[in-house]
C-alpha cells in the first residue's frame, strides 16, 4: 500500500492464470482494471494493444440530438428510482469509474485505485485539473462528500444499502486533496464497480443542496439547461470540459442534447424514431425487444445488440406448498423447453439459461450442460412427492411483459404431459409489483447486474437474524449456499472463484428456488447520424466522444 | 338571463366540489401505491415509507381532502409558531419560508444532533448558523422542533427520544438510529386559493405543467372543431334534404363507415399509409419545448384521425334531425305558401333543425378536451388527456384533481354556451 504505482500482487496471479489458459484475456483485463490497473496498462501487459478508437470518418461537431424519454422528477442523484434520469444528468455529472459494455471498469474520475491484499483497505487516486461547471475545482472532497450523502440515513440511497454494508462514514479517510481511502468493515472486491452504480454520480460538496435541480454543478461535458418533468430537458455543451476530443479541443462534439417526454406509449416513440424527428428512444427502464422488432429494416437506424444478464424468474415460494417440496420445484424445473420458451417468447435473442442466477457472459461463470426438458422425469418427481395425479397450480405475470405471458403458455403447454395443470394469472404488472414477494409461484424481472455475485447476495440470502432478505422473493435460503457465497464474494483469483461458483450453481439449480429459462438480449437503437456510440447492458447512455453526421 | 347564469356558475361551483370529492375518493378506493409508481418495484420498505411521509400521504383522506382543497400552511403555521411565505425564486423555483421575528426569512435543516437554521438574505444568499435553542425538551427529555425544510415541509424533528428510528440497511439488516425528522406536512395553498399542488409523479407544479398541456389539447381540439363542425353540418343538411337520394345515401353511408373504426384504428392506419408508406407527414407529435402551431405538420395526421371519427357522428345527427324537419307540416305551408326553396331551406328548416346539433357539438367541445386522449396517445401527442391518463394511472391526486376540475367548467361552461345558442336559435326558449 505504500508504493502508489505498486501492482496489485493478485494481477500477477492473473496473469500466470491467463498463460495457463484458465482466465481469458476479458477475463484478465477485468479483474486487472478492478484491482487498479489501467485498462491500457493491463492490455500491454498481456501483449495486446489496447483497442485504439477507430473512427470511419473524423468527428464532427456541432448538432443536436433529441432523445425521446419520460422526463422524471429528480432531486438527489443517490435517489434515483429510475435509470432514464441518470442517463439525462450523466451528461451534467460524472462518476468516479466507468464500466463499459464488457463489464470492464475504467478509470474516470478516479484516475487510479489499488487495494490492500486483504481487500479492506482501498485507495483511490482523484484526477487532478478538473473544474466543475461552477468554477470550483474538484478534489477528494467531493468524492467523499458524494459517499457520505450515501451513507447518510436522511438520503435513503439505495446505495445505503450496497456500500453501506462494508463501509462506515468513518471509514472514509481524506489523504490529501487528491487521495482518500475507504477502510472497509469487510472485504470487497466490487467497490469499483459500485461507483459506477447510476446513482453515484459525484456531486460539489460546496454546492450541493440535496436538490441537483437548483444547482447543477457537476463536471460532465454539458450544462443543465432547462428541466421541465413530464415536458422536456435540455443541456448545453460547455466549453471546458476535461476530456479532449480527436481534434484536441474539448469534448463534447454535439452543441445540445434534448430529452423530449412523448409519455411510456412506444408506437408515437417508434414513430418518431423512424421519421427522424428524434434520434434515440431512451429504453433503460423498458428494454424489450419492440423497438429493435419495428426498426431492424430501416435503413437509416442503427441496431446495435449486447448480451446482458437481465432475465424472467421463475420463483416458487419454499415456505408455502406445494413448492416447499424440492422435488414438485425440480418437477416444474424440467418442464421448460429452453429453446423452445426462448424461441417462442422471445425470438431466440438471448442465451439459454440454467435455472441459477449467473449468466454465461460473468467472468466466475462455471460451464455447464442446459438442462433438458424431461416431462417423465418431472412426473416421476411429482409422484415421489405425493403427486401421482398431478397438481393444479396458479402462476402470476405481469400482463405488460409480452415475452413473460408468452414463456407462462409455452411452459403450461409443455408441463401438461408431466401432470403439472399450470391456470395463468395475469394481472396488470404494477399489481403485480404490488406482491411480487408474496405470490406462490410467479415470474419476476431481474435487471443485469455486471457481478455473478451481485445477485445472489440480494435474492438468496438471510439477513443476521436468518430471516430472508427483502428481496428474496422465493424465501430460499441454504445454510452451504450462504457459506459458499460469502467465501465467493471474497475471492479475487478467477479460477478459485469458478471452482466455487461450480458447487454454487449446482446447488441452486439442484435444491433452489427458481427457474431460469432465458438471458435476455437488449438494443440500442439510434438514427444512423448519431456517432461513436454503444450499447451498454443497462442502457446507459455514453456519449462525451459521440458525433452527429449531417 | 342574468339570474339564469348565477344560477348556473353557482351549479358549476357544486359540481366542482363533488366531483373533487368523487375522484378522491376514486382514487383512494382504486388499487395500487403511489410510492411504488413512482420510485419503481424495487424501492425499499423504507424508502417507501419516506415517500409516502414526505407526500402527506400518510395521513388520512379527509385530510388530505382538506389540505388539497383549502392548504395546509395554516395549520402547518400553528405548528412552526411563525408567519409562513410562499416566494417564487429568480429561477422559478417555488420555495416556502418562516418569517422570522427579525423579518428574515428562515428554513431549518439537521446535521448530527445539531440544527441549522437558514437564514435568506434579499439577494437570495443564504447564511447558516447554529439554533439550538429552539429544541422543545419535554420531561421525557425528548426534544422535538417543528421547523420548515429545504423541500417545501413543515417537519417535526426529534433527537434524543427513546423511540428508535429503525432503518433497513441492504445486506446487512436493520439499524436502529434515534433522532431524525418523524412528521411532515407538506406546504399548499389549496385549491381555492390557486395552488393545485405539486405533481406526486414529477414533482413540478401541477399549475406549471397543465396549462401548456391544456393548450396543446385546444389547439388540437380547436383545429379539428373548426374543420369537423361546419363540415358535418353542412354535409348533414344536404343529406337531410332529401331523404333517401343517392347523395344521402352516399354521405351517411361514408360518414358512418368511418366512425364505426375505432380511432386508435384508424390513426395506426393513418400513420401506416401516410407516415410510413407515402412518407408525406410526420408520423408522431415531437414538438419538445415549442407550441404545437410552430409544427403544423405534426398536427395533420391526429386532427384527420378527429375529423373521420367526428364527421359521421355529427353528420348523421344533423341528418335526421333536417329530415324530421323537412317531413314536418309548416314546411309543407310554407311550400304550398310557394315560398322559393332556398327560402324555406334558410329561413324555416335550418335553425329548427341545428337544435339537435347544437346540444351535441356542445357535448363534443367536452369529449374533444378529455376524451381525444386515444388520439394523443397514438401520435403521443402532449395534451390534457394523456397527462390526466397518466397521473390516473399513477394514483397522482393534484394532478388527477385540478384535471378534473378544469373538464367540470368545460362541461359545464359549453353546455351553458349551448343554451344560450338556444335562444337565438329558438325564440320561444326564455330564461327567467
Amino acid at each position: 500500500m505504500k508504493e502508489k504505482t505498486r501492482i496489485h500482487p493478485t494481477i500477477y496471479d492473473l496473469k500466470s492464470a491467463l498463460a495457463n489458459g484458465k482466465l481469458s484475456r476479458r477475463e484478465f483485463l477485468r479483474y486487472a482494471t478492478l484491482l487498479g490497473m489501467s485498462a491500457a496498462a493491463a492490455s500491454q501487459m498481456i501483449g495486446l494493444t489496447w483497442p485504439q478508437k477507430l473512427w470511419a470518418a473524423t468527428p464532427k461537431r456541432g448538432g443536436v440530438l433529441k432523445i425521446s424519454q419520460q422526463v422524471q422528477k429528480i432531486d438527489h442523484p443517490a435517489r434515483y428510482s429510475w435509470l432514464m434520469p441518470s442517463n439525462t444528468m450523466r451528461m451534467v455529472f460524472e462518476y468516479m469509474t466507468l464500466t463499459d459494455r464488457d463489464n470492464i471498469t475504467h478509470p474516470y474520475l478516479c484516475e487510479k485505485w489499488s487495494a490492500s491484499d486483504d481487500l479492506k483497505t482501498w485507495t483511490f487516486n482523484v484526477r487532478k485539473g478538473i473544474k466543475f461547471n461552477n468554477g470550483d475545482t474538484f478534489t477528494a472532497d467531493d468524492c467523499i462528500f458524494t459517499i457520505t450523502e450515501w451513507l447518510n440515513k436522511d438520503v435513503k440511497s439505495s446505495l445505503l444499502g450496497l456500500v453501506g454494508s462494508y463501509l462506515e462514514p468513518t471509514g472514509i479517510e481524506k489523504v490529501n486533496d487528491y487521495q482518500f481511502k475507504l477502510n472497509l468493515k469487510r472485504p470487497e472486491i466490487a467497490i469499483p464497480e459500485h461507483f459506477f452504480q447510476y446513482t453515484a454520480q459525484v456531486v460539489n460538496h460546496r454546492t450541493f443542496e440535496g436538490d441537483m435541480k437548483k444547482k447543477p454543478h457537476g463536471t460532465g461535458p454539458y450544462l443543465l439547461d432547462t428541466y421541465n418533468e413530464g415536458e422536456i430537458a435540455i443541456v448545453k455543451a460547455r466549453k471546458d470540459y476535461w476530456q479532449k476530443g480527436g481534434d484536441g479541443k474539448p469534448l463534447p462534439y454535439m452543441d445540445e442534447i434534448r430529452f423530449i417526454d412523448m409519455g411510456g406509449e412506444l408506437a408515437p416513440q417508434i414513430a418518431a424514431l423512424k421519421s427522424g424527428e428524434i434520434d434515440l428512444i431512451d429504453a433503460s427502464d423498458n428494454p424489450g425487444p419492440q423497438v429493435m422488432m419495428a426498426v431492424k429494416k430501416d435503413a437509416h437506424i442503427n441496431v446495435m445488440p449486447v448480451a446482458t444478464a437481465t432475465t424472467r424468474v421463475m420463483r416458487m415460494r419454499v415456505d408455502m406448498k406445494p413448492w416447499s417440496d424440492n422435488n414438485v420445484r425440480m418437477a416444474l424445473k424440467l418442464c421448460q423447453n429452453r429453446e423452445k420458451i426462448l424461441a417462442l417468447a422471445y425470438q431466440g435473442e438471448g442465451l439459454e439459461g440454467q435455472d441459477f442466477h449467473v449468466y454465461p457472459k460473468h467472468p466466475e461463470y462455471c460451464e455447464m450442460p442446459v438442462p433438458a426438458y424431461a416431462p417423465d422425469k418431472a412426473k416421476a418427481l411429482l409422484a415421489k412427492a405425493g403427486y401421482p395425479k398431478g397438481i393444479d397450480v396458479n402462476l402470476a405475470v405481469g400482463s405488460e411483459w409480452t415475452d413473460i405471458v408468452r414463456y407462462a403458455e409455452v411452459l403450461k403447454q409443455d408441463a401438461l404431459p408431466a401432470g403439472i395443470r399450470i391456470n395463468i394469472q395475469t394481472m396488470p404488472t404494477s399489481q403485480y409489483w404490488e406482491k411480487w414477494t408474496e405470490v406462490d409461484l410467479g415470474v419476476t424481472p431481474w435487471t443485469h447486474r455486471p457481478l455473478g455475485t451481485m445477485v445472489p447476495n440480494l435474492a438468496y440470502i438471510a439477513d443476521d437474524q436468518g430471516k430472508p432478505v427483502p428481496w428474496n422473493e422465493s424465501r430460499w435460503v441454504d445454510k452451504e449456499f450462504t457459506t459458499l457465497l460469502d467465501e465467493a464474494s471474497g475471492t479475487l483469483d478467477v479460477d478459485k472463484r469458478r471452482k466455487i461458483f461450480c458447487k454454487l450453481q449446482k446447488i441452486q439449480s439442484e435444491r433452489g428456488s427458481i427457474g431460469i429459462a432465458y438471458w435476455m438480449n437488449t438494443w440500442m437503437c439510434a438514427n444512423k447520424r448519431l456517432k461513436n456510440v454503444d450499447s451498454h447492458p443497462n442502457l446507459i447512455f455514453l456519449f462525451n466522444e459521440a458525433w452527429l453526421e449531417g | 338571463m342574468a339570474k339564469f347564469i348565477v344560477r348556473r356558475i353557482i351549479l358549476l361551483v357544486l359540481t366542482m366540489v363533488l366531483v373533487s370529492m368523487a375522484v378522491f375518493l376514486i382514487t383512494e378506493a382504486s388499487p395500487g401505491n403511489v410510492a411504488r409508481n413512482v420510485l419503481g418495484a424495487f424501492v425499499t420498505p423504507e424508502q417507501e415509507a419516506s415517500f409516502l411521509a414526505q407526500m402527506g400521504l400518510d395521513k388520512p383522506v379527509w385530510q388530505r381532502y382538506l389540505h388539497w382543497f383549502i392548504g395546509s400552511d395554516w395549520q402547518a403555521r400553528n405548528k412552526v409558531g411563525m408567519p409562513l411565505r410562499r416566494i417564487v425564486t429568480e429561477k422559478d423555483f417555488v420555495e416556502w419560508w418562516a418569517l422570522r421575528d427579525d423579518d428574515k426569512l428562515v428554513r431549518w435543516k439537521l446535521a448530527g444532533d445539531d440544527l441549522i437554521v437558514m437564514v435568506r438574505n434579499p439577494d437570495g444568499t443564504v447564511v447558516r448558523e447554529k439554533d439550538n435553542d429552539r429544541w422543545v425538551t419535554d420531561d421525557r427529555g425528548v426534544s422535538t422542533f417543528w421547523g420548515l425544510d429545504n423541500e417545501n415541509h413543515a417537519v417535526m424533528w426529534e433527537k434524543g427520544s427513546d423511540r428508535k428510528v429503525w432503518t433497513f440497511i441492504m445486506g446487512s439488516g436493520w439499524k436502529e438510529s434515534s433522532g431524525g425528522p418523524v412528521e411532515y406536512i407538506p406546504l399548499k395553498k389549496g385549491f381555492i386559493r390557486g395552488d393545485p399542488g405539486v405533481s406526486l409523479r414529477t414533482g413540478r407544479p401541477v399549475s406549471k405543467s397543465i396549462f401548456v398541456r391544456l393548450r396543446n389539447s385546444l389547439v388540437l381540439a380547436g383545429i379539428a372543431f373548426v374543420i369537423v363542425m361546419p363540415l358535418a353540418l353542412f354535409l348533414g343538411l344536404l343529406a337531410g334534404l332529401k331523404e333517401g337520394s343517392l347523395r344521402d345515401r352516399a354521405l351517411s353511408v361514408g360518414g358512418m363507415t368511418f366512425s364505426v373504426i375505432p380511432e386508435f384504428a384508424t390513426g395506426i392506419f393513418l400513420i401506416l399509409i401516410v407516415a410510413v408508406w407515402w412518407d408525406l407527414v410526420p408520423g408522431a407529435t415531437v414538438f419538445g419545448e415549442k407550441a404545437p402551431w410552430e409544427r403544423l405538420d405534426m398536427l395533420i395526421l391526429p386532427v384527420l384521425t378527429l375529423t373521420l371519427i367526428e364527421l359521421g357522428y355529427v353528420l348523421r345527427i344533423t341528418r335526421a334531425s333536417m329530415v324530421e324537419v323537412m317531413r314536418s307540416p309548416y314546411i309543407r305551408t310554407a311550400y304550398l305558401k310557394g315560398l322559393p326553396y332556398w327560402r324555406i331551406v334558410f329561413k324555416h328548416a335550418i335553425r329548427n333543425a341545428l337544435m339537435a346539433p347544437i346540444t351535441v357539438i356542445m357535448l363534443h367541445v367536452n369529449w374533444l378536451m378529455g376524451g381525444i386522449v386515444i388520439v394523443e396517445v397514438v401520435f403521443g401527442y402532449p395534451g390534457l388527456g394523456k397527462y390526466l391518463l397518466d397521473s390516473a394511472l399513477n394514483k397522482d391526486i393534484n394532478a388527477l384533481e385540478a384535471g378534473a376540475m378544469i373538464l367540470v367548467i368545460v362541461a359545464v361552461g359549453t353546455q351553458l354556451v349551448a343554451d344560450i345558442i338556444y335562444t337565438f336559435l329558438n325564440p320561444r326558449i326564455r330564461y327567467n
